[in-house]
This record gives structure tokens, C-alpha cells and sequence, in this order.
């Protein structure tokens, strides 16, 4: 119950970020996007279960703020917490890279996937957008922000869940 | 070193929500979930509001600050304490033309010659392009001031775009750069003369479609919305002035690009206007 309450802060903190001082930080006319952290650093620490469930839950909160279909940050949140979650299951998880990595390759691939999905779904204006603008700003940021996303997630996600955790990412909430 | 971790069925779990995720778009492509989705948005949005307006009533000033304190940083080195005297007067200047500059858009709202006898809201833009893959703007007017979807928004200029999605205190307005964005158009002296404005993605100039080969278009020349029966727009309201124009051989219709009649970078308000095509 602990664990439920502190991940929902943890997401609503991150949607009240994006919305109120993100959404107004312009590169390129591109804005950071760090709902989907939330989805790679639950992947990085949890495993794939975890950065599924952070990925479909982060997504759902960010669909109710985007026009797009409702779901589509959710399906493209799980497959990337998942795949996040997934491929890193192999590397030293004392790596402190670990994190800045998984958030540059996987904003990537969560954008590019998104504009895909969209596409799919009938959402033709996103054959439009400038998809090296945005994968290059929300990568960056993305990697800047994943040390201290992958602290709060940490602490957030339940301590039976936690399937590895670099070292560097350790925080008192968490038991290796 | 790695090390085993607990599996949790992660498969399993990752294709319950796939199958959660692929319901949700399918009832929303339906319009099964609107009701639903429609008050979740309104409370995350009402909820969002009055937060998002104290931190920009912060930062806005700083922000204009700050880029006014790039332009006298030869006077700052020269003098730290004069620097700072500079920064406050800067600041209060940007404060008041600041609020000069959008007192301005806001009378000059009153004062859109193209709406007419329309009734109109004013409204202030609240945030602006919520998701980097779609051009559209917030607004802090919602249905529970007569605002509904399809309605025609307006700016300084011309057409800014239409309400795609009305909350009770908020709306979301594609703008008319936006890549769904289609506009039906007239230009020219001789009625009949019409055309479809395409959007091309946020920044990006518009697209004139279905304007015969061969046909002289000079630039600046306005295209206004056409009104035509079953049209989603009045007539008569300036939508994009022509850039360039050109027939390239054998085409079967000239290559017309367009620049969007309304600022809109950095709209402070908008009118959205209170009209729905004739049943």
C-alpha cells in the first residue's frame, strides 16, 4: 500500500513537472519529455515487469494531458519499460551508467515508437513532425534527468519488486 | 556483475497491458470512453490550471529578465552594483511590456474586422504544444462558456485553428499548421475560385491544394476561409497569405505555399468563435 501511494507521487510529481516547466522549455521547438523516465528508470531498477506497469500507469496519466488517442502513451509507455527492463537484465547492475544509457537509447525508441504507433492509428499529422528534433532533445534531456528519476523511482517501487539496482542508484528504500 | 533476477511472469503481464492499452485507443477511436476520458482530462486539467498559472506568473518576468540582461552584459561587467539596478529596472520594463504587449492582443481581439457580427470569447492560451508530434494550443475557456468542438478559434491576423477537445474550464485548438489540419479556401476576385490549406506540422509552412495549373497567384494574395455548405469554418475569415506559387510540369495543380495569416508564435489570446455549421 506504502509502495502504491509513493509510486502515484512519484508519477503525479513527474506529470506536474512536465506540464507546469517543461511544456514551456522550447529547443528547437522541441519540449523534454520525462514522463517516459519513468518507464525506463522502472525497467533499469525493477526489471521488465516493473518498467511495463510504470510505463502502461505514466502513460495513462500523460494521455490525459496530450490530444492524441487516449492509450497510445500507455502502449508505447509498456513496450519500453519492457524492453528497457529486458535488455538490461544482462549488464553489471553496479554500472552508474546504466541509467543515462537506457534513458538516451530508450526516449529514442519511445518517441520514434510513439510517432509509429500514431501513424498506425490514423494520427497522419505525426508523418509531419520533425522526428531528429525530438529524439535528439528528449534523448539528451532525458539522459541529463535519469540519475535522479532513477533515485525517486528507486524509492518508489516496492523493495520485493526490485529485481536489481545499480549501485549508484541505491536510495534508503530500497533493499539489494 | 549481473545476477539472476525474480521473474514475475513479465510476458504475461506486458500482454495484459497491451490488451488494456489497445482497448482504451479502440473505445476512444469509438467515442465509448469520451464521457469518461472527457472528466478525467477536465480534472487533470482544472487540477493542473492553477499551478501552471502561479509558476509562469513567476517565471514569465524572470524569463524576460533574463533575455533583457543578455543584451547590456557589457554595462553588468562594468559594474556589479549598477548591474543590478539595471536588472531590477529591466525587470519591471519587462513586466510592463509584458503586460502592454498582451493588453494589446487582448483589445485587438475586440477588434477582429473578419468576425463580424459573430459572437466570440476571448480566451487566454494557456499552454502550447502539449505533445512535440501535434501543432495545437490550451485555452482556458471550456464548455462551461459556451465552448464546443469544431468551433473556429481566431487570433490577431486570421484563422488560428479549431476546438478539438472542450473540457469544462479548458479546450485544446489544433491550429491550422497542425499535420490533420485541412482548411476549405477561397481566393482570388471571381467566386468559385477555391482551394483545401493543408498543415504541415508545427513550424512548417501550409500547403494550397486544388488550385488549377497555370493560375496567377501573386504573393501576399490572402486565402480566406470559404464557408462553403457543410463547411467547419464562417466564411470570410483570412487563413494564410500566398509565399510562393508554381506549376511544375505536367502537374495538375499548382504548388502553393502559404504563411498562416495569425501569429501564431507566442499567442497570449484568442477568440474562440461561437459557431457551428448550419444543420
Amino acid at each position: 500500500m506504502q509502495s502504491v501511494a509513493r509510486v502515484s507521487l512519484v508519477v503525479v510529481l513527474f506529470a506536474v513537472v512536465q506540464q507546469v516547466f517543461l511544456l514551456g522549455v522550447r529547443i528547437d521547438g522541441v519540449h523534454p519529455d520525462v514522463m517516459v523516465l519513468l518507464a525506463i528508470a522502472a525497467g533499469v531498477i525493477g526489471g521488465p515487469r516493473q518498467g511495463a506497469l510504470m510505463g502502461f500507469g505514466a502513460g495513462l496519466v500523460a494521455d490525459l494531458f496530450l490530444p492524441t488517442p487516449f492509450g497510445l502513451s500507455a502502449l508505447t509507455g509498456c513496450l519500453v519499460g519492457f524492453a528497457i527492463g529486458l535488455s538490461t537484465v544482462a549488464f553489471d547492475d553496479s554500472a552508474w551508467w546504466l541509467p543515462t544509457a537506457a534513458a538516451l537509447v530508450g526516449s529514442a525508441v519511445y518517441e520514434v515508437g510513439y510517432g509509429m504507433l500514431g501513424v498506425l492509428l490514423g494520427q497522419s499529422q505525426m508523418m509531419h513532425v520533425d522526428y531528429a528534433a525530438i529524439v535528439l532533445v528528449v534523448a539528451l534531456t532525458n539522459s541529463i534527468l535519469a540519475v535522479p528519476a532513477a533515485r525517486l523511482v528507486g524509492w518508489s517501487l516496492p523493495t520485493s519488486q526490485v529485481e536489481s539496482v545499480p549501485s549508484a542508484m541505491s536510495s534508503p528504500g530500497i533493499r539489494r | 556483475m549481473a545476477k539472476p533476477r525474480r521473474q514475475h511472469r513479465p510476458r504475461t503481464t506486458l500482454v495484459i497491458l497491451v490488451l488494456a492499452s489497445i482497448t482504451l485507443i479502440t473505445l476512444d477511436a469509438r467515442g465509448q470512453l469520451g464521457s469518461v476520458t472527457s472528466g478525467l482530462q477536465s480534472v487533470a486539467s482544472d487540477a493542473m490550471n492553477p499551478v501552471r498559472s502561479a509558476v509562469d506568473a513567476v517565471v514569465r518576468p524572470i524569463g524576460s529578465f533574463f533575455a533583457g540582461s543578455v543584451e547590456y552584459g557589457s554595462v553588468q561587467r562594468q559594474n556589479e552594483k549598477l548591474q543590478e539596478e539595471i536588472g531590477a529596472l529591466r525587470q519591471q520594463v519587462s513586466e510592463r511590456s509584458d503586460a502592454v504587449q498582451r493588453l494589446a492582443q487582448l483589445s485587438e481581439l475586440d477588434h477582429l474586422p473578419f468576425v463580424g457580427s459573430l459572437q466570440t470569447v476571448p480566451a487566454e492560451v494557456i499552454d502550447e504544444n502539449a505533445s512535440n508530434f501535434e501543432a495545437t494550443i490550451g485555452i482556458d475557456v471550456g464548455r462551461a462558456n459556451g465552448v464546443a468542438l469544431g468551433m473556429p478559434v481566431v487570433g490577431y491576423g486570421g484563422l488560428v485553428g479549431q476546438v478539438v477537445e472542450d473540457q469544462r474550464h479548458t479546450a485544446t485548438v489544433r491550429l491550422v499548421t497542425d499535420g490533420q489540419s485541412v482548411v476549405g479556401a477561397a481566393y482570388g476576385k471571381t467566386a468559385g475560385a477555391l482551394a483545401v490549406i493543408d498543415g504541415n506540422g508545427s513550424g512548417r509552412p501550409l500547403t494550397g491544394d486544388l488550385v488549377p495549373p497555370g493560375t496567377v497567384l501573386h504573393r501576399g494574395e490572402v486565402f480566406t476561409t470559404s464557408g462553403l455548405q457543410g463547411a467547419v469554418y464562417p466564411p470570410g475569415i483570412p487563413v494564410a497569405e500566398v509565399v510562393s506559387s508554381r506549376t511544375a510540369p505536367s502537374a495538375s495543380q499548382e504548388s502553393v505555399t502559404l504563411r498562416p495569416m495569425a501569429q501564431l508564435g507566442g499567442m497570449a489570446y484568442v477568440s474562440v468563435v461561437l459557431w457551428g455549421p448550419p444543420s
